[in-house]
């Protein structure tokens, strides 16, 4: 049997080949995957774009969810204390003392009758005040 | 060295990069592909290999620390992925890698892109015997007729022991192609 050696022979190639025009398609392929053309640069800017409007959008989502979110501004805005009412109904709306009259039936000046416990000493020195309360009472 | 920074700098600076990877591509992609080839025989699967390899190259080149050659570097990442593709795909097939290497052997004679002749084919079932380390020794000795110098900065093993592999891969194929 003749020794087989390897050093003693030329060369053995793998045998091995490539589609025709392998290496120039592969070229393509990943410059197309890496480099990135003009337009791409483009878009790159305008998602710079989307980025800013989507944080704005959020930003203001998350400013508007404070009322909800927040239990003590929750409270006020709905529960108002008597005296922001009062400084609201005085100096504020187009509401007088004629319309809560209007406004007001004998049930409910009786209910306010009777959670107002005003002494009559304190009734006689508001109307000893204001002359002008005389024609309410007329009324 | 100082040549090669230049070239990473080159790749990395958006304003080069088109330019230097285009040398990058046409110096690299045939010795990749060929070392990518040698161990996965298949040219599919050398297809899909050299590209996660080229992917593997651009995403690390920021990180490239300069400690080996670009060219060490470069080949150590195919290598990697080479063999990482051959063991998930032992395991996508559940059987081992020695019965993997052996059905891509039987394959090879059906491949569109193999064209070797009796001897090329028989060289190549030998070399499937040998251990993977040994294998990739020969192929990269062999084949691609790499100094052991570079193919020591590639595989991270001393010269003296790649000698020993490859002086124990010749041994062991002249002794399978003789007996054949």
């Amino acid at each position: 049997m003749k020794e087989f050696k390897l050093e003693n022979r030329t060369k053995i190639e793998t045998g091995f080949t490539v589609p025709d025009g392998y290496f120039e398609s592969f070229s393509e392929k990943m410059k197309d995957k890496f480099i990135e053309p003009e337009t791409k640069v483009i878009s790159l800017s305008s998602s710079k774009k989307k980025i800013y409007i989507m944080v704005a959008a959020a930003i203001l989502v998350l400013a508007l969810m404070i009322p909800v979110l927040s239990p003590s501004t929750n409270k006020t805005a709905t529960e108002l204390d008597s005296t922001t009412l009062e400084n609201y109904l005085s100096y504020q709306s187009n509401v007088n003392q004629y319309d809560l009259i209007n406004a007001l039936d004998s049930d409910d000046i009786n209910a306010i009758n009777s959670n107002v416990a005003l002494e009559d000493e304190t009734i006689e020195d508001i109307l000893a005040n204001n002359a002008s309360l005389e024609h309410l009472i007329i009324e | 060295m100082l040549e090669e920074e230049m070239f990473i700098k080159q790749l990395l600076d958006i304003k080069t990069q088109n330019t230097a990877f285009q040398k990058l591509l046409s110096t690299y992609q045939k010795p990749l592909y060929s070392h990518i080839r040698n161990i996965v025989l298949n040219h599919d699967d050398a297809d899909d290999v050299l590209q996660n390899t080229f992917v593997k190259i651009f995403q690390n080149l920021k990180n490239f620390k300069g400690e080996s050659k670009l060219f060490s570097w470069m080949y150590r990442i195919a290598t990697n992925e080479a063999i990482s593709f051959l063991n998930q795909k032992a395991k996508k097939s559940g059987i081992s890698s020695e019965a993997l290497q052996n059905k891509m052997i039987d394959n090879l004679e059906a491949d569109s892109y193999f064209d070797g002749n009796e001897m090329q084919l028989s060289l190549q079932k030998a070399i499937a015997a040998l251990p993977e380390k040994q294998q990739l020794v020969f192929k990269m000795k062999y084949f691609q007729e790499l100094k052991y110098e570079e193919i020591s900065d590639i595989l991270g093993t001393s010269v003296g022991a790649l000698k020993a592999s490859y002086h124990h891969a010749v041994k062991k194929i002249e002794n399978l192609l003789t007996s054949n």
